[in-house]
């Protein structure tokens, strides 16, 4: 059997310019692949199409690198004509009528969409384990979570089912499962991709971003992604960059902050020895890095389910069964039809996120949470800026622990925020993130590094996880 | 019967003119086929987010400068959460903490005497879909989604209905002429709620409201009515209750709707899709270039040009001939005539054929010949009502339409005098009369004259010279 | 335990418009307590600066000119629609007109 989608993507694009293969016999092993892999649960959908699609696609581009590469996309990211459900049963029969706007620059660079990836339900959670579909498996040991929202995605690309993923990052979606699973996931600049497509769970927090398995995949992939829309108007417009000019280039006298609280005792023992070593390594190499003290990190968590749960329970208004969507057969009044339809297709941790989230914009309460989360989260956002005077970069471990065994935090609802403690004060700041790989524990499971950058320093974040990848 | 002061406080909204809606692009029209006027965003499409439309953002500036209010220069929007059918998210868009306008007032004069009627604040928001009630079901046709509004909030400052009614016709009035809304109480583009307590002190009442009022004269019937059910309900030791009431023209009485919910619990939030909006005095200058002339600039205008009080108001009250006669003002000539004109048999030819005077061939100058020749007797009010509908559909000269219509120099007094001789010769007894001082002979010999020459002479000449003739 | 009462329960659930079987209801008092204590502990954040405050992103809105897009046929407009009656959309009778 062929291993091409084992290649690098510019390995495969040699071979595809000179057309010893073609997108179709990629698709086709990614189709065997998740034949293979049925038991990871990663998929929701698979394009039924993709193989039609692969065939006409035209003439391979020379100069586009992603032609033909099959990519899958987390499935709260809308895909005109083809099943979205966002894990939901509420949405379970849902087609699209039209295309997220990522989703017209993924076609756009030819790529190929291979299916739907498998999550938490609205991106509610970080195991995968609300998912309506049942959730996915860690490719590392079938016994743990992929993570979670983004589970899907992180376990396809972990197996090597295809070379990318997208995936939606609200606090910590990407570079949790990213972690998890050992590849590489970037949550960009909050702004930097256009949102419009991407079914919203907390739209101040919300961003799509790329999931790899190698850094300068990943930094092309976001080349491609990135650009401000029209159609969103918290996209942000930027000049046009590529995101891997500084890969390969030397890190010396870089200055890099490990906040004291990333490596407090919330973090498991291996994990803080595993950063340890990364950062006595990167000072061998030249940086320089100061363990420092940082405002607000251990209040992130409270203001992130604030924000989250009061937008979420808006965003999620909308699903009443009216105009799309699962509707309870045979309810007599408007009321019933809401609350029954409602009960029905929703799943417990979205039901609990927007009824605490109903009761955190209930009268006087706006003001005493939500309205003062946006100002500490304010007060989060000026620390980080504080800190980015005197650095260039921030480091820590992306968790606190690796991949915990499916089941352990199911009903158990401040759980599920707690495996993104670390994660979550990016978010918050609207900063760009990214989960890079640098080894595993005893037990073989991987442990990620979080690198965190000022706003729009996406490139920078490359450069050093690519030095990492590369020499640790 | 005590003596109760009433306290009233009006909420208008009216629909905005503008080419597309307000958050989307579809278009803002009425009377489109069911569910064709709309797009994934008006139907609160997962995924889909908001955009502004800046005419709307100008009307809004154009309303609050007409209403006298404070211009907010840093603004946002904030969602109001609610369920129901017609809410195709389930909450709206609207400004809750930062209306456009604020503390601004309209001028009226009841019974002589003049009075601001203050105003809270203006707000942009977004019009629900309509439905259609069916027996047990009701149907949703989604093309007013989105529709921009503006609701117009008035200080609990009017005391009877009298004042309520002349504000909301100077308020239709204001915004008809600033070309911000049509303003059409029958279909909708302008819809009026009237809150109404009573109280023997300075302390509010329990104030009822009355929703959706059909007109601006049943509004104040309703209003009337509304204060007499409260003053019984009162008399008769009972106390009013906080409830939503609608008006029956029909019963002439106010009839229970719903009692309130203790405070309705709608949950607003900053709309996160959208960031702040900071208008810069250039945009607001710029929104307010295009503000015509407003009523009471005009009836000051008029008054200095002469105009009597019914023409003034008669030709405001046709705003595009309005439009239209400030045009001719550039131009030096009769307007006494010219107003005269317009309002008779050129309003009465434009209403029979339903154009504007715009869609006509009736030029700034042949208007002018044609007033001056009216002028100086060349041509008679008759002639005008034969040559009128060449006059405003072919392009032809007064002059080409004279020989046409052939209208003879009838400011020829020897052929007057011709016929008035004539006339007195046939008419001995009518001279007598005249002479014996019974000055209404004289209106019948001016009959004979007229029907002599079919009406072709200048009524005036041909008077005095009958006058004259007679005297001899 | 700590928890909720089965009226705070419902009160939450009307306002999110679920219906709650018993069983959940259960369920929910406690678990709906745990994430409430959570998010009062944003009442003891102590020092942070009260300014005020406009919108979570930091920049200018930009505006879309006034010009008429591309509209769906009504086929399409109602495609996913569970409940339709023509061209319409149906739901049960709005009362509360």
């Amino acid at each position: 059997m062929s291993k091409y989608l084992d290649l690098s993507i510019k390995e495969i694009h040699e071979l595809l310019v000179k057309e010893e293969i073609t997108p179709l016999d990629l698709v086709d092993e990614a189709l065997n692949r998740i034949e293979d892999t049925k038991d990871l649960n990663a998929f929701i959908t698979i394009n039924d199409k993709v193989r039609e699609e692969a065939k006409n696609l035209g003439k391979v581009d020379k100069d586009n690198l992603f032609f033909g590469i099959p990519i899958a996309i987390k499935d709260n990211i809308i895909t005109k004509n083809m099943r979205t459900t966002c894990a939901s049963h509420i949405l379970d029969n849902f087609i699209p009528i039209y295309d997220a706007t990522v989703i017209k620059k993924i076609k756009e660079a030819k790529m190929l969409i291979i299916g739907k990836a498998n999550m938490d339900e609205f991106a509610m959670g970080s195991t995968s384990e609300t998912s309506y579909f049942g959730s996915p498996l860690n490719p590392h040991d079938k016994k743990r979570t992929a993570g979670g929202s983004s589970g899907g995605s992180a376990a396809i690309v972990s197996a090597n089912i295809v070379p990318f993923a997208l995936g939606s990052d609200t606090g910590g979606s990407i570079r949790q499962p990213a972690s998890y699973t050992g590849i590489v996931g970037m949550k960009p600049t909050y702004g930097r991709i256009s949102r419009y497509g991407l079914v919203a769970f907390a739209s101040s927090l919300d961003q799509i971003g790329p999931m790899s398995r190698t850094v300068y995949e990943n930094a092309a992939l976001l080349n491609i992604l990135v650009g401000e829309d029209d159609y969103d108007l918290t996209s942000a417009n930027r000049v046009k960059e590529d995101f891997t000019r500084l890969i390969g280039e030397d890190i010396k006298n870089m200055k890099i902050a490990l906040p004291k609280f990333f490596i407090s005792d919330i973090v498991d023992k291996e994990i803080s020895n595993k950063i340890k070593e990364v950062i006595s390594y990167l000072k061998e190499k030249g940086a320089i890095v100061d363990i420092i003290d940082m405002k607000y990190l251990d209040t992130a968590v409270t203001l992130y389910q604030i924000i989250a749960m009061a937008e979420a329970s808006s965003n999620l208004a909308r699903f009443d069964g009216i105009r799309y969507g699962f509707r309870e057969d045979n309810t007599k009044t408007v009321d019933e039809m809401y609350t029954k339809t409602r009960g029905e297709g929703f799943g417990d941790e979205v039901k609990r996120r927007i009824m605490v989230g109903s009761y955190i914009l209930s009268g006087k309460n706006a003001k005493i949470y939500y309205d003062k989360a946006l100002k500490v989260r304010d007060d989060i956002t000026k620390e980080f800026a504080r800190i980015f005077k005197d650095y260039d970069l921030i480091i820590g471990p992306t968790t606190t622990r690796v991949a915990p065994l499916l089941g352990t935090s199911k009903d158990d609802p401040h759980k599920a925020f707690m495996d993104d403690v670390l994660v979550i004060p990016v978010n918050m700041a609207g900063l760009p993130g990214l989960n890079v790989p640098i080894g595993k524990n005893s037990e073989n499971m991987p442990i990620g590094l979080h690198i965190i950058g000022k706003a729009f320093d996406e490139a920078l974040i490359y450069k050093l996880a690519s030095f990492i990848e590369e020499g640790f | 019967m005590t003596n109760y002061v009433p306290t009233i406080g009006i909420e208008v909204h009216v629909e905005v003119k503008s080419k597309s809606k307000l958050f989307s692009n579809s278009a803002n029209t009425y009377g489109m086929a069911t569910n064709t006027d709309v797009n994934v965003i008006d139907l609160g499409y997962p995924g889909t987010l908001p955009t502004i439309n800046k005419e709307i953002i100008k009307q809004g500036i154009r309303a609050a400068h007409i209403l006298n209010c404070n211009i907010t220069h840093k603004m946002h929007f904030d969602r109001k959460n609610y369920f129901y059918p017609d809410n195709p998210k389930n909450y709206q868009i609207t400004q809750n903490r930062t209306p456009i306008g604020t503390n601004g007032y309209v001028e009226i004069e009841v019974d002589g005497i003049k009075k601001k009627i203050e105003i809270e604040e203006i707000h942009i928001e977004e019009d629900t879909c309509k439905s259609a009630h069916r027996g047990n079901v009701s149907l949703l046709d989604f093309n007013r989604a989105g529709v921009p509004l503006i609701e117009i909030v008035t200080k609990p400052c009017i005391n009877n209905s009298k004042e309520a009614t002349s504000y909301l016709t100077k308020l239709k009035e204001l915004l008809f002429y600033a070309n911000i809304s049509d303003c059409k109480m029958e279909e909708g583009s302008m819809r009026c709620d009237a809150n109404v307590s009573i109280s023997k002190d300075n302390t509010l009442g329990v104030k009822t409201e009355i929703k959706n009022i059909s007109s601006i004269h049943n509004v104040g019937l309703a209003i009337l009515e509304e204060i007499n059910r409260q003053k019984e309900i009162l008399e008769s030791g009972n106390t009013i209750k906080e409830e939503t009431r609608r008006f029956d023209d029909k019963q002439n009485k106010t009839i229970l709707m719903r009692v309130k919910e203790t405070g309705n619990d709608y949950r607003y939030f900053i709309e996160p899709d959208i960031p702040y909006l900071e208008l810069t005095d250039e945009f607001i200058t710029d929104a307010l270039k295009t503000l015509p002339l407003l009523p009471d600039e005009l009836r000051e205008k008029y008054k200095k040009i002469g105009l009597t009080p019914l023409q003034i108001e008669k030709i405001i009250a046709n705003r595009a001939l309005n439009s239209y006669f400030l045009g001719l003002l550039e131009y030096k000539t009769n307007y006494t005539i010219a107003i005269n004109l317009l309002l008779s048999d050129i309003a009465s030819y434009l209403n029979k054929h339903n154009k504007l005077i715009t869609d006509t061939n009736l030029t700034y100058d042949k208007l002018v010949t044609v007033i001056n020749s009216l002028e100086s007797g060349e041509l008679s009010n008759k002639n005008i009502k034969e040559i009128i509908p060449s006059l405003m559909e072919t392009d032809k000269t007064l002059e080409q339409l004279k020989d046409e219509f052939n209208i003879k120099n009838i400011t020829d007094n020897s052929f007057i005098k011709d016929i008035i001789t004539k006339v007195i010769e046939n008419n001995p007894d009518s001279v007598n009369d005249y002479k014996n001082g019974h000055d209404r002979a004289i209106k019948y010999l001016m009959g004979q004259v007229m029907k002599e020459t079919k009406g072709s002479v200048n009524p005036k000449i041909a008077n005095d010279l009958l006058i004259d003739t007679l005297n001899k | 335990m700590d928890k909720l009462s089965r009226e705070e329960v419902l009160h939450v659930a009307h306002l999110a418009r679920l219906s709650l079987t018993d069983e959940e209801i259960e369920k929910f008092r406690v678990q709906l307590k745990v994430l409430m204590n959570d998010i009062d502990k944003i009442k003891e954040v102590k020092d942070y600066d009260d300014e005020e405050m406009y919108t979570p992103v930091d920049t200018n809105a930009r505006l879309r000119e006034d010009v008429v897009g591309e509209m769906l046929n009504a086929k399409d407009a109602i495609a996913n629609a569970p409940c339709k009656n023509g061209n319409f959309i149906e739901v049960p009778v709005m009362i509360n007109e």
